[in-house]
């Protein structure tokens, strides 16, 4: 590791950052006004870009017009001001959640849509509040501004009865930039920071886990929202003078650039970025002149050049959960029982059509409780559009599911989760930056009971629970023999151990019905044989099994029975042994009549 | 009333070019499922370049090819910097950025060279103050001829979509481009053209609104694009139709609203507008819903 990696990973580490604050706050005692100046928009900015960073670089949700935000809380805090007389401790915090609620409020709107009609939305809505600020004269001064808001620049602004000189006020901002960055990093290695990751990386996974996607965008908006609006309040208190033009396309572009180039995903990145281009226009006269080509070079070229940023480049990805800060003992809680209800899944004549094709055909079965059940079938017969169904994904056309005794088709795949229905997919789908100890804990995201404030907080209740997943944790990467990769990046592991990273991801869930998509596909003789011991305790522990696998000898050992699927029925149910006179399956497998059976048994065996 | 028509004549003309605008946009988009965030600029370059070359003393005859060239020469760059390689890493973000990026750094170069002021642009065909009386209403020639040249491209569009045997491999590409590819359809050189063409309706539509507008500014075509981008929405990013409803619709719209409230308000509407489609029906009025594939 070269010397300015190790520094810059000093800095990022707790104490050291406090050490750093309680200078820099002491050192404005002492500084030039224009060094002060210039400190604050270093804060100003930081706040900007760390929200474009919990939305964009954490949560995966693109926004250009993040602008509207920042005037929500600059307009908001100053009239508040102006207009109601309100002092600056309830101002500031008054306009921050202003535009929080806009933000939740746009979210509704922006959750409907990904990608880059996401990107249009946002575009849209940045436009509609700058002519909103623009139009509406009588409130915000329309083009002239809005000038004369109590602020430091013009010795007008106080606090507490205290009077509020530039480096007051810097000191004021930046205790409360580094309590947000604190709240922020605690945030972003809970649960629910780890949920904004995992839809990120894929929503239909996210479900799968019991993450709501709705739910999880809404209160990324609204943070980034917060964030955005106190950036914006503390703007308008340091320059004392607002005007339209200051929250146009080009400012929602700054915020953009200073995250990106900064680096997304870290919270180090976004105060990189803030500080180069907060010092940039200023040391150097020729980058002033040049600013806004130079802004779009780097966004042109920066997802080639710099996939992750300044801090990528000088740092080591963050990891959450090094093994020495494990803490709480490895308490093994029994899995959930299972209900009194003898059949706990079942499916009673679903149907479902793509496009008019058939997929499933009225299809009925069921699972007892307890069972591990094989599913299969060819290919195309409908097995993992079953799953699908099952958990939430697809909607029947026809037909009912029915869980632990209660209708769960028409619920969305989260809620189906909730209730412990936990698959697996095909291909494993896991976050790939993350270590295999950090995809593991995805799968605890539904038992989590606290809320978002008591992980930012720290607070007894959350860190106790955190503690007790983290072991858990521990010991099912052991009981899949992953142990020795747990602080590994699964991007890194082989495609073996990524399957069974996703399986332990299952059995942290403590799932009551677990589906597995073809689970020993890909695996070699030794993981096969680790996947049935695992299967074989999570029957042991009460829950219940739906193995979809082609792999008849492997499915021999474990099922206690099969349900046979072909163009979308469902043509056998019953002991595995049977399956091989049966007509109907053998005809499925190998298109012929019955007099040609004798060479399908072989067939199937294979 | 007649200020009403009128008003509804003016809207179905800017809406036109916003149609043109988005089927420039739904070019891209078929082709390989993204669009130029940028693609403003290039009506900007395109208008101001004209704008240059014809202060220059040169013949409109050869200003408006050359803006036009530049323009498609512009849109084929970005296909391979700035999607080409960010396309690769899935995700919309990287390419979004990108686009969005080109788009800026043309701003700033026109700015930083040729003045951020609005400049004139010079009429083609009719002069500003031309206008022929249908109805009783006072029609402008110039708003007319835009309708016309609008109307027209759309129309060689539609049939060259349709009939030729490169509008059928845009749409061979645009259901499934690996299944285009195996059956033997040049998806590369389709996906180019489909830049290239795109390019170059950016730079007409440029040259077509500064008609209307009569200045081009650096900023000029940004929010033009989001305009043409509701107007290809309403349509379901697919059809020339729809687009060419969805942009008429979208242009009276923001007429009666700027006739009657402000102009302001018109812009504010396009917007609002916007944002209620995608968020009530984002697969467009005409569009279909695409399935998730798990």
């Amino acid at each position: 590791m070269n010397p300015a990696r190790e520094a810059l990973a000093r800095v990022a580490d707790a104490r050291v950052a406090l050490v750093l604050v309680v200078v820099l706050g002491v050192a404005a005692e002492f500084a030039s006004a224009s060094s002060i100046q210039l400190w604050s928009f270093v804060l100003v900015n930081m706040l900007a870009a760390q929200s474009i960073n919990i939305l964009t670089g954490i949560a995966g949700q693109i926004s250009l017009g993040h602008a509207g935000f920042m005037s929500i809380g600059a307009y908001g805090s100053a009239l508040a001001m102006i207009k109601l007389g309100l002092p600056l401790p309830l101002s500031v915090p008054l306009s921050t959640a202003c535009s929080a609620i806009v933000g939740w409020a746009l979210s509704f709107a922006v959750g409907r849509v990904r990608e880059f009609y996401l990107a249009m939305m946002t575009l849209g809505f940045g436009m509609i509040l700058y002519e909103l600020v623009r139009e509406w004269s009588s409130l915000t001064g329309g083009v002239a501004g809005l000038s004369a808001i109590p602020s430091a620049a013009l010795a007008s602004l106080s606090a507490f009865g205290v009077k509020l000189t530039p480096a007051r006020y810097f000191q004021l901002m930046l205790a409360v930039c580094a309590l947000v960055i604190w709240l922020l990093r605690n945030f972003i290695k809970s649960p629910y920071g780890r949920a904004f990751f995992a839809i990120q990386t894929s929503e239909v996974a996210a479900g799968s886990m019991g993450i709501p996607r709705a739910a999880t965008k809404r209160l990324a908006y609204t943070l980034s929202a917060a964030l955005m609006g106190l950036a914006g309040a503390f703007y308008a208190h340091l320059v004392g003078y607002l005007g339209p033009e200051s929250f146009d396309l080009n400012r929602s572009v700054e915020a953009l650039v200073m995250a990106i180039i900064g680096g997304l995903g870290t919270l180090v990145g976004p105060l990189l970025g803030s500080l180069l281009f907060t010092y940039l226009p200023e040391r150097l006269q020729l980058f002033a002149e040049y600013q806004f080509i130079v802004y779009g070079a780097l966004l042109l070229l920066s997802f080639i050049l710099l996939p992750r940023g300044l801090a990528g480049l000088f740092l080591p990805r963050p990891r959450y959960y090094a093994a020495t800060q494990v803490t709480g003992g490895a308490k093994s809680e029994p899995a959930a029982p299972s209900s009194d209800s003898e059949k706990l899944l079942q499916i009673d004549g679903v149907s479902i059509a793509f496009l008019g094709l058939k997929a499933l055909d009225g299809v009925s079965m069921d699972v007892k409780a307890g069972h591990l059940l094989g599913l299969i079938g060819p290919n195309g017969s409908g097995k993992s559009t079953l799953v699908n169904l099952i958990c939430g994904l697809y909607r029947p056309t026809g037909g009912r599911i029915l869980f632990d005794g209660s209708r769960v088709d028409g619920l969305a795949d989260h809620r189906v989760a909730r209730l412990g229905v936990i698959r697996t997919f095909q291909d494993p789908r896991l976050i790939r930056a993350f270590t295999v100890r950090e995809n593991v804990l995805l799968g605890a995201h539904r038992l989590y009971s606290s809320n978002p404030a008591s992980f930012a907080f720290r607070w007894r209740g959350a860190m106790a629970q955190e503690g007790r997943f983290l072991g858990e944790a521990d010991r099912v990467i052991a009981q899949v023999g992953l142990a020795h990769v747990a602080d590994t990046p699964v991007h890194e592991l082989t495609y073996g151990d990524q399957r069974m990273t996703e399986l332990a991801r299952a059995v942290l869930a403590r799932p009551r019905l677990v589906l597995l998509d073809e689970p020993a596909a890909g695996l070699s003789e030794a993981e096969t044989q680790r996947l049935e011991a695992v299967l074989k305790s999570l029957k042991d522990s009460g829950a219940t099994v739906v193995l979809i696998d082609h792999h008849m000898e492997f499915l021999r050992g474990l099922v206690d029975e099969v349900v046979v699927l072909d163009s979308g029925k469902a043509i056998y149910r019953g002991p595995m042994a049977a399956m091989y006179q049966d007509e109907k399956v053998v005809e499925a497998y190998l298109g012929s009549s019955v007099e040609e059976a004798e060479p399908a048994k072989r067939s199937i065996d294979a | 009333m007649t200020f009403t028509l009128q008003l509804i004549f003016a809207g179905v003309c800017v809406g036109a070019t916003y149609a043109l605008i988005a089927i420039g946009l739904t070019l891209t988009f078929w082709s390989t499922r993204t669009m130029n965030f940028g693609q403003g600029s290039l009506l900007m370059v395109a208008a101001v370049a004209a704008t240059t070359l014809m202060s220059a003393k040169l013949s409109a005859y050869a200003a408006v090819p050359i803006a036009l060239l530049l323009s498609t020469v512009l849109m084929i760059l970005v296909e391979r910097i700035a999607i080409r390689p960010l396309a690769r890493l899935g995700g919309s973000m990287g390419w979004v950025v990108a686009t969005l990026g080109f788009g800026l750094l043309l701003q700033g170069i026109v700015a930083r060279f040729f003045g951020s002021q609005a400049i004139m642009f010079p009429s083609l065909v009719f002069g500003p103050l031309d206008f022929v009386t249908i109805a009783g209403i006072r029609v402008s020639s110039q708003y007319l001829t835009v309708l016309a040249c609008c109307i027209g491209l759309m129309c060689v569009m539609e049939i060259f979509i349709r009939r030729t045997r490169w509008g059928r491999a845009v749409r061979a590409v645009a259901h499934d481009a690996e299944a285009a590819a195996v059956a033997g359809v040049p998806v590369k050189r389709v996906v180019v053209a489909s830049f290239a063409a795109s390019g170059a309706l950016a730079g007409l539509a440029g040259i077509l609104v500064s008609q209307i507008t009569g200045t081009v500014e650096p900023q000029f075509g940004f929010n033009l694009v989001i305009l043409g981008f509701v107007a290809a929405v309403f349509g379901g990013m697919g059809s020339i139709a729809g687009a060419l409803i969805g942009g008429i619709a979208l242009g009276v719209a923001e007429k009666l609203a700027g006739g009657f409230v402000s102009t302001a308000f018109g812009d504010a509407m396009a917007f609002a507008i916007l944002m209620a489609v995608l968020a009530i029906r984002p697969q467009g009025l005409f569009g279909r819903r695409e399935i998730l594939k798990v």
